[in-house]
């Protein structure tokens, strides 16, 4: 690795940073609206999966704002066991093949996350300690770890949680638990 | 052993209520929240580097967030490894204001919707060469929420037009 004096690296990166910026502008980005939504539905919310095959967005069922999950490769939508109900849902949250959706949903008057393993069918509801109502959430790539922001004190903070113990990891190259040596 | 009972006067009494414990404790739990554990060395380094954060998004090995510190709120990038926010040079303008983001899911590239100068804008910033470009949105509209893939080649973004939201795909050089 040849060793650049730091005026010359900046000048590098620079350089670097305008080229690309060219190119970035020289092309406009392909765009499309997000496949198979009826043209008078609003949809909210994106979240796409890390391999970019699927979509979850919000949309309105019977006037409640709820979850909907779609193959962007055929504008085809995909069925969720258990977000039917406990709407409004926000937030929604996409693992790499799209094996666990996270979402905000609503039981009662409590707002909660809850995880949908579309392998298992298995709905896994999250609660953030301290028993605070979760506003947004993220879920890890592998859906190891989730971030959720709450309010405490009269402030926003960003909690995260280790989901190691209850979700298998959902890594690139197909629904599979890999070893670690596989890595990503 | 909870199927020890007490003999005495209230023994009977005492089983009962434990039973009855132990039935409403399985009845709850058995429709609560599964047990999950904050990660706590993380979640005190993050409360101290910021005074508030929101909006968070995560990538592999990185969570980025809006944070406000002294008043002002910044985009910040935080290496999970050890919960320190990390540089991105380039990331965050003086004069702007962010609105919302997403990290790839290899933490390279950071989607960003921002306030500028009273207009909204759609940008992509590439971490390792520091730089921020805006994206032409077209048909026109302004764009609210943003979603990237894991790679940020693809880019899932909502956006107003006409008084109505809608999302588009787009693909990313």
């Amino acid at each position: 690795m040849r060793r650049l004096p730091p005026i010359v690296r900046v000048a590098e990166n620079s350089l670097i940073a305008a080229a690309v910026s060219l190119l970035m502008l020289g092309c406009s980005p392909n765009a499309r609206r997000a496949p198979g939504a009826a043209v008078d539905r609003q949809q909210q919310d994106p979240a796409i999966s890390g391999n970019g095959n699927l979509l979850a967005v919000i949309v309105e069922q019977r006037g409640r704002p709820t979850v909907e999950l779609r193959d962007l490769r055929s504008g085809q939508r995909l069925p969720l066991r258990h977000l039917n109900r406990q709407q409004p849902h926000s937030s929604p949250s996409l693992s790499w093949n799209g094996r666990y959706l996270a979402v905000i949903t609503q039981r009662g008057n409590r707002r909660m996350a809850l995880v949908e393993d579309r392998v298992t069918g298995r709905a896994h509801p999250l609660r953030p300690p301290g028993n605070r109502d979760p506003v947004r959430v993220s879920l890890a790539p592998d859906g190891q770890r989730m971030a959720i922001q709450v309010a405490d004190r009269g402030r926003w903070r960003v909690e995260m949680l280790d989901l190691s113990s209850m979700l298998e990891p959902d890594r690139p190259g197909g629904l599979r638990v890999t070893t670690p040596q596989e890595g990503t | 052993m909870i199927a020890q009972s007490r003999k005495n006067n209230t023994g009977g009494r005492s089983c009962l209520l434990r039973w009855s414990s132990v039935l409403l404790f399985t009845l709850v739990g058995g429709c609560s929240s599964e047990d999950i554990r904050p990660m706590q060395n993380l979640n005190s380094a993050l409360d101290r580097s910021s005074d508030a954060r929101r909006d968070p998004t995560l990538a592999q090995e990185w969570l980025a967030t809006l944070s406000s510190r002294g008043g002002r709120e910044r985009i910040e990038l935080i290496n999970l490894r050890n919960g320190t926010p990390v540089p991105a040079p380039g990331l965050n303008r003086a004069d702007a204001q962010p609105v919302s983001i997403s990290l790839s899911g290899d933490g390279e590239r950071l989607a960003l919707v921002q306030q500028r100068e009273g207009r909204t804008e759609l940008m992509l910033y590439r971490r390792s060469i520091g730089a921020l470009q805006r994206l032409d949105i077209n048909p026109p509209g302004v764009p609210r929420q943003v979603s990237l893939d894991g790679d940020g080649r693809t880019l899932a973004v909502q956006i107003s037009r006409s008084g109505r939201w809608d999302v588009d795909i787009i693909r990313l050089p």
